[in-house]
């Protein structure tokens, strides 16, 4: 007898628990916490990662100054080949001042500032005119340069 | 409490039933009401599992032999430690505890994720249950119910295998279950990937630690199980390539190339689909593990016939996840695209590809030499083995690649590597690797696969400690720390690169301690009392073995214990008196077999091991007659092997510091989730 009841309360206990947002209409969010990556923002990232790995390694001394320019400079194009274009994607979402002021950044980014811009995060010495430090990926926007 | 079990296991079926249908549904139609309703499902089964899981225990503990799967591994006389091991120690049991297992880390994700990742969450819920409804129907309709009752009430149980009452055996398939369980995780979120359509790295990123979870259990667990081998089973070795030890490297070989692929996706956008191959391979490679040890179809080859059920089930469901993952990643081919490309054959992502490459050989070979005896034997009836030299053989060239590359993927350059920078980080390595070869040779070591072994991990060794070393003195340069700060700021920092360089080191051990068995000394000798036997260490030194005699003890020690013969042997170095060595013959009360406990001297460099392999007159001895005390004894030395636990200590400790929370990466998720310095230059 007291199996028996035991038996009822658990199978009981359980179908009200899984059956009761149903029944109530008790809602369990399904909304995306954070917005998915697009095309332009992984191919920014991975160019970033790229160039990051590239001045771990050389300053690790896996590189040696000519394989450093070499692969810097393409990466450093391709980086900001894509970093324009996601900028671009995204301007065309924001007011037309914004992105003429994005542009205006991109290009006096892209001019080259005199000297190292220092990553506010983790101090690296950063290329001239970088927008993202090249160590940690901190946006460097408006940090002036040393 | 054994009856209310018995009873949750028959409530949990449609309940996890209900779960999965209520998952998909829920996910497919947006409707929160269904999904919150499946997560609990989730919850309630794992709660019914619990008290099914409950019901046996208590069942081992209170003797309730009308039971068969406790009549099966149980007697009056079992330790109470080995009675609660019994939800385990058999097939039906283990089916019971994998699906708890199952469902805590089902219950797990669904938790943690509960504010959190919200779009994936209906599907992964609707794949962790289905994987659950899949063990409910396998435990209630396969005739492995592990609440079966016999038809008469027996007076005690056959007891446990003797050779499982070992804390090895007690810990070692717990620990694997747990690999294979926490795996489904990932699996779940890879499905959860594909139906959602967020085919972005971000399945990765949330699984990521439970993937690293899966493969530390199952690498502790594979290790501890050559543990119970070596010291239990009384052969000598700890590796003998059959068919259940296979099963549990399968899906290690499959998840370590997962482990490794993942960071070209992450760093490089790059082998998508690969990945979700991976996931799904690895995820049927436990399932399959599960299926090879615990169908009963090894160990009961001759009752083929009446074991099909299970086998039915299990094939069913291994196909239609196979079929199922296949459609879903060719429906979602043109969303996988490489974002990138491989530029050079000599680079990091070749390196990495190469590995991926070579495990899954690796993976395909165990799996052919495992599964080839079995499909043979089923077609044509008669009895193919597939040996450890099959293996080795095949395994032997494998693994030496692989060694190397733990080597050079560190420090091969990215995207593409010229000459000069492979002269630069390759010429000292490479120059220690052949110099520690060369002076082990010039120290007497000849066997060609054994130095090329040694070399090859001094290389690799070399370029860890290189590696550590350089990042340390950056760091100390840059920030103006001390070296030691420096170094733990810098593991902190990049935990899982730094933690993967470590369980590289482990590995290195590991394979330094395979390669000393080419030194194995091993010499048998029929001994008196007072006999000695000569043994020639490869290290120079001997060792003089005398046999002082035989003691038999009755009745003493464990209760299941019904007497033990002991040899007692006493050990001299160079002549010089280091202790004495035992090994018994043993005769359990539940088991008709002898076993064999052997006597184990270790020392860092080598193990001096001796086996009693026999007794002249068992009968005699056992009585105490002073005459029967002849005996066969196994001397055995065994360079490095304790290099393989040390490395499975250092793996252990790596992986951990990989999987450690760390609280930096936590700000740095919140603040940019698409930045993850830890990845840099990751390995």
């Amino acid at each position: 007898m007291a199996i028996f009841v035991g038996a009822v309360l658990v199978a009981g206990a359980v179908v009200l628990f899984i059956v009761q947002p149903v029944a109530k209409g008790l809602h369990a969010s399904l909304e995306r916490t954070e917005d998915e990556l697009t095309e332009t923002e992984a191919r920014k990232r991975v160019a970033l990662l790229a160039l990051r790995d590239v001045e771990y390694d050389y300053l690790a001394g896996k590189l040696d100054e000519e394989d450093y320019r070499s692969l810097k400079g393409e990466l450093t194009a391709e980086a900001l080949a894509a970093l324009e274009e996601d900028e671009k994607a995204r301007s065309g979402s924001v007011s037309g001042a914004a992105a003429a002021a994005l542009e205006a950044e991109i290009a006096e980014a892209r001019a080259g500032l005199r000297s190292a811009v220092f990553c506010p995060d983790c101090g690296f010495a950063n290329e001239p005119g970088s927008r993202f430090c090249s160590s940690c990926g901190h946006a460097l926007h408006g940090i002036p340069a040393a | 409490m054994i009856v209310l079990g018995e009873f949750s296991l028959w409530i949990a079926l449609p309940v996890a039933i209900w779960g999965t249908a209520m998952g998909f549904l829920g996910g497919r139609s947006q409707r929160g009401d269904l999904v919150l309703s499946a997560e609990r499902s989730i919850y309630a089964v794992t709660v019914l599992l619990t008290l099914a899981s409950a019901g046996v225990v208590a069942a081992f503990l209170g003797d309730r032999f009308e039971y068969w799967y406790v009549a099966s591994y149980s007697n009056r006389e079992l330790e109470t430690f080995y009675k609660l091991s019994g939800l385990w120690a058999g097939q039906r049991g283990s089916l019971l505890f994998w699906a708890l297992l199952v469902g805590f880390f089902a219950s797990i994700t669904v938790f943690q994720n509960r504010r959190r990742n919200r779009e994936f969450m209906p599907y992964v819920v609707g794949v962790l249950q289905g994987i659950l409804t899949f063990f409910l129907i396998v435990l209630l309709f396969a005739k492995v119910n592990p609440f079966e009752r016999l038809a008469f009430l027996p007076a005690n149980g056959q007891g446990l295998n003797p050779q499982l009452q070992n804390y090895w055996m007690t810990i070692h398939p717990p620990t694997l279950y747990l690999g294979f369980t926490a795996f489904t995780v990932p699996f779940a979120f890879a499905i959860a990937a594909l139906l959602n359509g967020r085919l972005d790295s971000r399945w990765i990123t949330l699984t990521r630690r439970w993937t690293l979870l899966s493969w530390f259990f199952l690498s502790v667990g594979i290790i501890f199980g050559m543990r119970w081998s070596y010291e239990e089973l009384g052969w000598g070795g700890y590796w003998f390539w059959d068919p259940v030890e296979n099963a549990s490297l399968l899906p290690w070989l499959t998840a370590t190339a997962f482990l490794h692929s993942v960071m070209i996706q992450e760093n490089r956008g790059m082998l998508k689909v690969w990945n979700m191959s991976l996931v799904v391979l690895t995820f049927l490679l436990t399932i399959f593990a599960t299926f090879l040890t615990r169908s009963g179809l090894l160990d009961s080859v001759h009752s083929f016939a009446q074991e099909l059920t299970i086998a039915y089930i299990f094939f069913a469901f291994m196909g239609s996840i196979l079929a199922g993952s296949a459609v879903l990643i060719l429906y979602r081919l043109p969303s996988l695209q490489s974002e990138n490309r491989i530029e050079s054959f000599l680079s990091r992502e070749s390196a990495f590809l190469f590995n991926n490459l070579i495990l899954l050989g690796a993976a395909f070979a165990v799996l052919w030499g495992t599964v080839f005896p079995l499909v043979a034997e089923g077609v044509t009836g008669q009895k193919i083995t597939v040996g450890p030299p099959f293996f080795q053989k095949v395994n032997f060239p494998i693994g030496l690649a692989l060694l190397a590359l733990a080597g050079i993927g560190p420090v091969i350059a990215w995207r593409r590597a010229t000459r000069r920078n492979l002269r630069r980080n390759f010429a000292a390595p490479v120059i220690f690797g052949a110099v520690v070869a060369a002076v082990l040779a010039a120290m007497g070591a000849r066997h060609p696969l054994a130095l090329t072994t040694w070399g090859v991990g001094a290389f690799v060794l070399f370029i860890i400690v290189t590696e550590f070393w350089k990042g340390t003195k950056a760091r100390a340069r840059i920030e103006g720390e001390g070296i030691l700060l420096a170094l733990y700021h810098l593991v902190i920092r990049n935990r899982r690169r730094w933690g993967g360089y470590i369980v590289h080191v482990g590995i290195v051990m590991i394979f330094m301690g395979f390669a000393g068995a080419a030194y194995n000394v091993d010499v048998r000798k029929h001994m008196q009392p007072g006999d000695t036997v000569e043994v020639a260490s490869p290290f120079g030194h001997s060792y003089t073995l005398t046999y002082e005699g035989l003691s038999v003890s009755v009745g003493r020690g464990q209760r299941n214990l019904q007497w033990q013969a002991i040899a007692l042997v006493s050990v001299a170095r160079n002549g010089k008196q280091i202790g004495s060595l035992t090994s018994e013959k043993r005769q359990y009360v539940t088991s008709e077999q002898l076993m064999t406990e052997v006597g184990i001297r270790p020392t860092p460099l080598e193990d001096l091991y001796i086996i009693l392999s026999a007794v002249d007159d068992l009968d005699a001895a056992v009585n105490n007659d002073p005459k029967a005390q002849g005996v066969d004894l196994q001397v055995l030395v065994k360079p490095l092997v304790n290099w393989i636990w040390y490395g499975g200590l250092i793996l252990a400790v790596g992986s951990l510091i990989g999987l450690w929370p760390s609280t930096e990466r936590r700000r740095v998720e919140d603040q940019a989730p698409s930045e993850e310095p830890a990845v840099a230059g990751a390995v």
